[in-house]
C-alpha cells in the first residue's frame, strides 16, 4: 500500500519571477528530507500542487516531516482515482468513512474541476457526493456553514480526494532566502528566531560559544540538542562551537568592569563576521529583544552591530518574553533550554553594565582590547558538528 | 592517573573482599529464608556477616537492638521517615493524617533532606534546624524544635560536605530532657545518618548511654560494593514497606549475602586500620588547610577550622576558591587528573538554589558557591593534595573572575 499526499503551497505562488527556483527548492527539501528519513518516497509536480508518495507503513514518519518543512502550507492524505465520475464518489465515500470514524458528522463536499472534458461540473460533483454521502452513511448531516468536515474532489489530469488538510509550516522553503548564521546559545529566545527565520527561507549554520571550564560539557551537549531540534525544520544544521574563554579572560582582565559584557558581545560579533564569511552567509541571526538584559538596548545594539556589516536579523526585537516562550514550547526547545546547565557567565557579567554605549568611545575602549588575535585563534580552534533531525535516525527499511 | 581525593563520594572497592564475597555467594545460593539445607548454610553465613560487621562496628546487638542490612544508606534513612508516616496514618480511624512532627536539620545529606521535603507536603509538620556558623547543630536549638506530637528528630553524624561532626550524645541528652519537660513518656526516635562516620570517627549509639535510637550506613564509603547498607536500631520502628518479613521486617527482601559479607570484610579492615588511618587523615587535614592558607584568596570553610579539631572529620574538607565557582573548578580540576567535588554528587535541590548546606551556615552566595570538597582516604598521600593544591592554585589564578 501507498500513502499518497497532497500538498498544498502558498507563498511560492505569488514569487512570480522567480516560481521555478523557489518550487525546485521546495521539492529539493521534500526530497532531502525524506531521504535523511530513509523513507522511499517520490516527489511529483503539477502546476500549484505538489504530491509525496510513500509506503504505508512510513506514512507516520512523512507527515511529521511535511508539517515540519517550511514552504508546505498544508497536506492532506488523498486518494487518486480515475477521472470516472463513479470512481470520484467512491473515493468521496471512502474519504467521509475515515473521517466518520472519528465521530464527525456535519460534512459539505467541494470540488474544483480544471479538466472541464469531465462530464459533471463542480457544483454538480459537490451535490453527487453529497448525496452519496448520506446513503452510505446515514447519520452524516450535510452543514455548509459549520462542516465538521470537508470532502475535497479535485478533476485534473488526474481525479484526487481528499478530507481538510492538515497545517503545514507555511513560509518559504529553507535556502531560498540564503543562508543565515545563528548565534546560538543555550537559552530560550536563540532557538526560537532560528526558527521563524528558517520559515522565512533561511538555511541556518549555528554558533555556540563555548567557555570551559566556565561553561561545562553539559551545556555544550545542551546545545547540540538544540541544534538538532531546529534541523527538524532546517532539514539539517552545522553547528560551529567557538571556544571563547581566552578571549573571556581577556576581557575579564583587560576590559572596565561595567564594559565587560558589551565587550564580549562585541568580540562575538566580530567572530561571527569572520564566520558568516568564511561559511558563505549572507546574514547574522540572533535572538536579541530590546530591551531585555542590558546588553539589547537600542545604543548597545548599535555597538555590538557596528562589528559586522551583515545584516542583523533580530525576529524577536519586537516580542514580549511571553510569546517567544510558547513559540519555544510550540517547537520542543522550551524544555531543553531551561535545563539547569548554566553558562557561568553570571561570574563575568558586572553589577552595573552600561546601559547606553557611545559608539566611538566604547569602540576605542573595544580597540584597546587588543582581542583580534584571541578572536582568530578562537575562530582556527572552532569545532564544527553536522548536527541531523530527530528524524533522521528513523530506522531504514530492509 | 587520577588523583582521586573524591572519597566521601565514594570509595575505590577493596577487591580481594569483592572477590571473596563473590565467591561465596555462588557457593551459598540458597535463599537464607528456605527451610532446607542450601537456605540454612546461607542463613548461617548472612548471620556471621551481621555479627562481624556489628562486632567492627561497635554496634549493640543485645536486647531490641538490630542490625538489619539494607540497600544502601539511603534507604536506611528512609526507614524510620517512612515509620512516621505509618504512626501518623494509623493514628486517625477516618484515613486523615495526625500532625505528627519530624525535627531534621538544614544540613542533612538529600537522603533525609529531600524525603522530608516530602513528607511535609504529605502534611506532617517538619522543621528543619539550622546549623551553627561552625557547621554543627547546637543540641538546644535541635531540643527546642521538639513538641509533643514530635515523632522523629533525625541529626546526621557526620556531613558530608563540611566534615563537620555532630554532638549526637549531646543531642540525645538536650532532647530528652526537653520530653521530659514536655511531659512526654518518652523521647522521640532519634535517628541519625552515619554514612560519612563509618570508620571515620567513633560512632555513638544509644543504646544504655545518650545517643541515636537509629542509624544508617554505608558499604561503599569504606570501600566496599554499592548497593548494600545497614540499619541499626535500639528501637525497631514499624516498617512502611513490607514484604517477606526478612531483617525483621525492616528492610524486606532477599536478602544480599554477597553485599553483606563485603561489607562485614571492609568494616572489620577500618576497625583493625581505624588509628592509623585517622592519623594518616589528620596529617593530610593538616596539608590540605595548610596549602589552601597559602593560595592567595583561598580559605578553608568554615573559617577558622584548624587542623586537628575534633569538631571536624579529618576525611573531608571544604575549601572556597572566592571569585571561581566551584563547579569551574572541579572541571578545571578534572582536566589535569584531579577528581574533587562541590560537595554531594546527589543534590539537586532547586530550593536552596546552589550550595543549601554551606548557606545554611550563613555563608554568603559567592562565598559558598565557590567551595569544592576534597576528602582523603586510605589511599590517599600527601602527593595527591599536593598535586591537589598545585592544580587548584594554578587554575585559580587563571580562571578567578
Amino acid at each position: 500500500m501507498e500513502a499518497f499526499y497532497l500538498i498544498k503551497i502558498g507563498e511560492i505562488l505569488l514569487k512570480l519571477g522567480n516560481r521555478r527556483e523557489f518550487e525546485d527548492r521546495l521539492r529539493s527539501q521534500l526530497h532531502a528530507r525524506l531521504e535523511l528519513a530513509g523513507i522511499p518516497h517520490k516527489v511529483e509536480m503539477y502546476p500549484g500542487r505538489y504530491f509525496v508518495r510513500v509506503p504505508e507503513e512510513r506514512a507516520r514518519d512523512a507527515e511529521i516531516i511535511l508539517a515540519a518543512t517550511p514552504g508546505v502550507n498544508g497536506y492532506a492524505r488523498a486518494i487518486k482515482t480515475e477521472k470516472t465520475v463513479d470512481a470520484v464518489l467512491a473515493a468521496a465515500v471512502e474519504v467521509a468513512r475515515g473521517r466518520f470514524g472519528q465521530g464527525l458528522r456535519r460534512f459539505k463536499a467541494e470540488s474544483r474541476r480544471s479538466d472541464k472534458s469531465f462530464p459533471l461540473g463542480s457544483f454538480e460533483l459537490s451535490a453527487r457526493i453529497g448525496a452519496v454521502v448520506l446513503d452510505a452513511l446515514p447519520e452524516a448531516k450535510v452543514d455548509l456553514h459549520s462542516p465538521e468536515f470537508t470532502i475535497n474532489a479535485e478533476i485534473r489530469e488526474r481525479a484526487y480526494v481528499f478530507a481538510d488538510p492538515e497545517p503545514g509550516l507555511r513560509g518559504l522553503p529553507v535556502g531560498s532566502g540564503g543562508t543565515g548564521l545563528l548565534l546560538l546559545s543555550g537559552g530560550i529566545d536563540s532557538p526560537v528566531a532560528g526558527y521563524l527565520m528558517a520559515r522565512r527561507g533561511l538555511a541556518l549554520e549555528a554558533c555556540y560559544f563555548h567557555a570551559y571550564p566556565y561553561t561545562s560539557e553539559e551545556a555544550k551537549q545542551k546545545v547540540v540538542s538544540l541544534a538538532r531540534i531546529l534541523a527538524s525544520f532546517t532539514g539539517s544544521i552545522r553547528l560551529w562551537t567557538v571556544p571563547f574563554t581566552e578571549a573571556q579572560l581577556r576581557i575579564k582582565k583587560e576590559a572596565r568592569q561595567d564594559l565587560t559584557t558589551l565587550m564580549m558581545r562585541a568580540g562575538m560579533m566580530r567572530v561571527a563576521q569572520l564566520l558568516a564569511a568564511k561559511i558563505g552567509a549572507n546574514c547574522i541571526v540572533t535572538g536579541e529583544s530590546l530591551g531585555q538584559v542590558a546588553s539589547q538596548t537600542a545604543e548597545n545594539l548599535r555597538f555590538t552591530q557596528s562589528y559586522t556589516d551583515y545584516p542583523v536579523l533580530r525576529p524577536l526585537v519586537g516580542m514580549d518574553k511571553e510569546d517567544t516562550i510558547r513559540l519555544a514550547k510550540r517547537i520542543g526547545s522550551f524544555d531543553v533550554s531551561i535545563l539547569p546547565y548554566e553558562d557561568c557567565c553570571v561570574l563575568f557579567s558586572p553589577k552595573h553594565p552600561m546601559l547606553k554605549a557611545k559608539l566611538g568611545r566604547e569602540r576605542e575602549a573595544y580597540e584597546a582590547l587588543g582581542l583580534e588575535s584571541y578572536l582568530v585563534e578562537a575562530l582556527e580552534k572552532a569545532e564544527r558538528i553536522d548536527v541531523a533531525p530527530e528524524w533522521a535516525r528513523a530506522p531504514r527499511l530492509p | 592517573m587520577t588523583t582521586y581525593l573524591d572519597w566521601a563520594a565514594t570509595t575505590p572497592p577493596d577487591a580481594s573482599a569483592l572477590a571473596e564475597a563473590a565467591g561465596l555467594a555462588s557457593e551459598c545460593y540458597g535463599n537464607p529464608s528456605s527451610r532446607h539445607a542450601p537456605g540454612a548454610e546461607a542463613k548461617a553465613r548472612l548471620e556471621d556477616a551481621r555479627a562481624r560487621l556489628a562486632a567492627a562496628m561497635g554496634a549493640p546487638v543485645a536486647g531490641r537492638c538490630r542490625l538489619a542490612f539494607t540497600g544502601g544508606g539511603t534507604e536506611g534513612d528512609h526507614i524510620p521517615m517512612l515509620a512516621v508516616l505509618r504512626s501518623a496514618l494509623n493514628a486517625r480511624r477516618d484515613g486523615s493524617i495526625k500532625v505528627l512532627r519530624i525535627v531534621t536539620t538544614e544540613i542533612e545529606h538529600s537522603a533525609v533532606y529531600e524525603e522530608a521535603h516530602i513528607l511535609k507536603s504529605l502534611g506532617l509538620d517538619v522543621r528543619f534546624v539550622e546549623p551553627r556558623p561552625d557547621g554543627r547543630v547546637a543540641p538546644q536549638d535541635v531540643a527546642a524544635a521538639v513538641d509533643k506530637d514530635t515523632a522523629l528528630v533525625s541529626v546526621m553524624a557526620v556531613n558530608n560536605e563540611t566534615g563537620a561532626v555532630q554532638d549526637l550524645g549531646g543531642i540525645a541528652e538536650a532532647i530528652g530532657a526537653a520530653s521530659s519537660a514536655l511531659g512526654r513518656r518518652a523521647a522521640p526516635h532519634f535517628h541519625s545518618d552515619m554514612v560519612q562516620a563509618l570508620g571515620k570517627v567513633p560512632l555513638v549509639f544509644g543504646s544504655g548511654k545518650p545517643g541515636p535510637d537509629s542509624a544508617a550506613f554505608s558499604a561503599h564509603k569504606i570501600r566496599g560494593p554499592r548497593g548494600v547498607g545497614a540499619f541499626w536500631t535500639a528501637s525497631p520502628p514499624e516498617p512502611l514497606a513490607l514484604g517477606g518479613g526478612q531483617e525483621w521486617a525492616l528492610r524486606p527482601g532477599t536478602e544480599n549475602l554477597q553485599g553483606a559479607w563485603a561489607f562485614a570484610a571492609v568494616a572489620e579492615a577500618a576497625g583493625r586500620t581505624f588509628e592509623p588511618r585517622v592519623e594518616g587523615a589528620r596529617a593530610l587535614e593538616r596539608r590540605i588547610i595548610e596549602g589552601a592558607a597559602a593560595i592567595r584568596g583561598a580559605l578553608v570553610l568554615p573559617e577558622g577550622r584548624a587542623p586537628g579539631d575534633v569538631r571536624y572529620s579529618p576525611f573531608i574538607v571544604s575549601v572556597a576558591f572566592p571569585g571561581l565557582s566551584g563547579e569551574v573548578m572541579v572541571r578545571a580540576l578534572a582536566d589535569v587528573g584531579v577528581a574533587v567535588s562541590t560537595g554531594s554528587a546527589c543534590s539537586n535541590n532547586s530550593k536552596r538554589k546552589g550550595r543549601r548546606v554551606l548557606a545554611a551556615m550563613g555563608l554568603g552566595e559567592e562565598l559558598s558557591l565557590s567551595a569544592v570538597r576534597v576528602s582523603t582516604g586510605e589511599l590517599s598521600s600527601g602527593e595527591d593534595v599536593d598535586r591537589f593544591l598545585e592544580a587548584a592554585a594554578s587554575a585559580y589564578g587563571k580562571l578567578r573572575t
